[in-house]
């Protein structure tokens, strides 16, 4: 076992973050305060993630073929952690490079990948992702958004909610019905202009314009837009989620704040009282559990063993510690949760409350340590 | 950054695991005294015999292959004194018997493993002293699931040569690794029951309540042997202090969950459970518990006020 990082990761990590340094403007921190699905940072990703592209911090794990450098797992990774604390600057395009990318290489037709990748690859897409619905949520498999076969065309209808980057996004990878069950889902790649499409933003605890409702209705599009076969829809989300495996690294950011929480306490002399200091090191010791976990996810990739139940342990994990930072936060500095003089801990929090929801539910995932990992009979 | 084994731990592991796998059966079938715990000599000697204490000197194996060790050892029924001979031990200098009872601090009170300790071992921020004993430890009845002894005579002791914060420092880490092992030893215990035991007619384990609790116990159980693995590693203060604040801070919640799901069951001498979870008592307290640790890392990470 090897837990420190060879000099080559110590390397890339430290022009990752030069670049970041250098190269986020002087009023990235107003701009990211929203988090990643807000409409300034999705804005601000269509600038921003070029220049990665350009400095090859974008898809430098892809393949060449597309635009990348094959480089290593444990590099992607490494990158994910440094755009996540600087509070992610490539906005919701990071889910093109982590996954919505490999699994067009994957699934998709030649045309898709042709059309689709270049400009992910130059960092000027936003897609959205069209999972969840009214009545589909943890129970993602109930959707209802139908699309009936209509000649060499499909016809959608039905709604989708809670999207983030719908407001922006040129295109939406959807998930719709073309018959009944798991087997009856099929994925779209719907280009977010055509007619019959509205977006209507959700006010919310994260900021205006994050989360939104997209109705479709009689919207019409080539087959040619369909991903992979009818009926295919399941396994390549299933792949999908398989290659994101651990989600962001939320922890890398939590541990961060956390300092500055500290440091803003020390300031104030604040940081005597023994009863703060044991939660500081308390919530300190979840964010290391939490990467420990996450990391021995990402040694499983890279070694290339097939997905375990590892990434499911580690999800609970990353839930518990963004909840007990930004709970320190603002249990010892309520202060900095009002006013303008704090925005990344507003930033963070705003981020920790969406954790063990967004992207599955935590106790989606607690289920699945229970029924995988410790191989408990299932429920009635 | 590599989370495995390399090939020498694994083969150390995969050989341990077997003669556990032996011992622990046996160590389980002989219950028969019903006693709060039973010292797994044979599986002491075996383990004593085939070199598997000097593990953490040994370049291809190290204090890593130590940590899982106890963590391993831990989980069996049986208890036997493992961590301070595994991670202290081969630390201490030459010629330093085996069994070891370890006192932090001058800790009042019964001390672990003194009936069968051959050398105490007194850490102080000052001095790591060690006293032979042949005779002066006398056992005490106690809650906890440990042979449990005071000193009852005089002692001679000598420092050692050593230093005394980075002795500390593989206390904490062999202690959090023993409270793992003991934490997963009795879940798995508990796991066994669950899904076996109906009630409603229906398996226990099938029920949401339960499993969610046991899997968020397994998650802390599981973080925390990779915090402990890491501080075997890089034998960092703060790596240390950290391992052990986070197993022995879930070690409450863990505890209180595995005996509720074991019903009246749990309660009873016939079932080994206790044999795990008043062990786990007994560690969450040591060394001042989680409190302390997080302090000792706090100071580390953070500095004063
Ligand atoms: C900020 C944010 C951004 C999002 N972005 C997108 C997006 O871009 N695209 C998209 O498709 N979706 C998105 N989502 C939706 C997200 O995937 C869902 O919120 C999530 O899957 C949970 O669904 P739900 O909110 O309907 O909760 P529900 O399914 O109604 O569940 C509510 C709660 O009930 C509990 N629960 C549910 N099922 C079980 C069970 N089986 N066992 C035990 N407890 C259970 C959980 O605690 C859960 O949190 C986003 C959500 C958030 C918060």
């Amino acid at each position: 076992m090897d837990f420190a990082w060879s000099d080559e990761n110590d390397a890339f990590r430290t022009k990752v973050s030069d670049f970041l340094d250098q190269n986020l403007p002087n009023d990235w921190q107003a701009i990211a305060r929203h988090g990643p699905g807000s409409r300034e940072q999705t804005e601000f990703s269509l600038s921003f993630c070029p220049q990665l592209a350009a400095a090859g911090f974008l898809v430098p794990h892809w393949p060449a073929e597309w635009g990348g450098a094959d480089r290593p797992t444990w590099e992607h990774f490494i990158l994910g952690e440094e755009m996540w604390a600087a509070g992610e600057p490539r906005g919701g395009q990071y889910m093109n490079v982590n996954w919505i990318g490999p699994v067009l290489m994957r699934y998709g037709s030649e045309e898709q990948k042709h059309r689709y990748l270049p400009p992910m690859a130059a960092g000027r897409a936003i897609w959205c992702q069209g999972f969840s619905e009214p009545g589909a949520g943890s129970d993602l498999a109930s959707l209802r958004t139908k699309a009936l076969r209509d000649g060499d065309d499909y016809i959608i209808n039905g709604q989708k909610i809670w999207t983030s980057y719908a407001g922006l996004a040129e295109t939406c990878f959807l998930l719709a019905r073309t018959g009944e069950g798991r087997s009856g889902i099929a994925v779209f790649l719907v280009p977010m202009d055509t007619p019959g499409i509205e977006v209507r933003a959700i006010p919310s605890l994260i900021g205006h314009g994050d989360i939104h409702e997209v109705f479709f209705t009689d919207v019409r599009i080539p087959s040619s837009c369909r991903l992979g076969e009818e009926g295919e829809g399941w396994t390549i989300i299933s792949y999908a989620l398989a290659n994101e495996r651990v989600g962001i690294p939320r922890y890398e950011m939590s541990s961060r704040e956390l300092d500055a929480m500290v440091a803003e306490l020390k300031s104030r002399g604040g940081f005597g009282n023994a009863a703060i200091r044991t939660r500081a090191a308390e919530a300190a010791a979840a964010c290391d559990a939490a990467r420990m976990l996450v990391y021995r996810v990402v040694d499983e990739r890279a070694r290339g063993e097939p997905p375990g139940t590892a990434a499911n342990l580690a999800r609970v994990a990353v839930v518990e510690a963004d909840h007990k930072v930004t709970d320190f936060g603002m249990d010892f500095l309520p202060d900095c949760y009002s006013g303008s003089d704090h925005a990344a801990f507003q930033a963070h929090h705003e981020r920790a409350i969406v954790t063990g929801i967004a992207a599955g539910a935590a106790e989606i995932q607690l289920n699945l340590v229970a029924r995988r990992h410790l191989d408990l009979p299932k429920g009635a | 950054m590599r989370l495995a084994f390399n090939e020498d731990q694994a083969t150390f592991s995969t050989v341990l695991g077997q003669m556990l796998d032996n011992e622990a059966e046996a160590g389980f079938q002989t219950v028969e005294d019903w006693g709060r715990f039973a010292y797994g000599a044979a599986l002491d000697t075996r383990l004593d015999e085939a070199g598997f204490f000097d593990a953490a000197r040994e370049e291809d194996l190290g204090p890593v292959a130590a940590a899982a060790m106890i963590h391993e050892v831990a989980k069996a029924p049986v208890v036997i004194e493992c961590a301070a001979s595994a991670l202290l031990r081969p630390f201490l200098g030459e010629d330093i018997p085996r069994p070891l009872a370890v006192v932090v601090d001058d800790a009042p009170g019964a001390v672990r493993f003194l009936p069968q300790a051959r050398a105490i071992i007194a850490i102080s921020d000052r001095a790591v002293r060690l006293a032979r004993l042949d005779g002066q430890a006398k056992p005490e009845e106690s809650l906890f699931a440990y042979p449990m002894g005071t000193i009852d005579g005089g002692l001679s002791w000598e420092t050692l040569d050593v230093d005394p914060q980075a002795i500390r420092t593989l206390w904490q880490i062999a202690l959090a690794a023993e409270l793992g092992g003991v934490l997963d030893g009795g879940l798995g215990s508990v796991l066994r029951y669950v899904r076996e035991r109906e009630q409603f007619g229906r398996p226990l384990g099938s029920f949401q309540g339960v499993q969610h609790r046991l899997a968020e116990d397994a998650v802390w159980i599981e973080g925390g042997r990779l915090l402990t693995l890491r501080a075997a590693a890089r034998l960092d203060p703060a790596d240390a202090a950290l391992a052990l604040g986070h197993i022995q801070s879930h070690a409450t919640r863990i505890g209180y969950d595995l005996h509720q799901f074991m019903g009246a069951m749990g309660l009873t001498l016939e079932h080994p459970l206790h044999r795990w979870t008043y062990r786990a008592r007994a560690l969450r307290a040591e060394m001042g518990g989680a409190p302390h640790a997080f302090l000792d890392y706090a100071d580390t990470r953070w500095g004063g006020r």
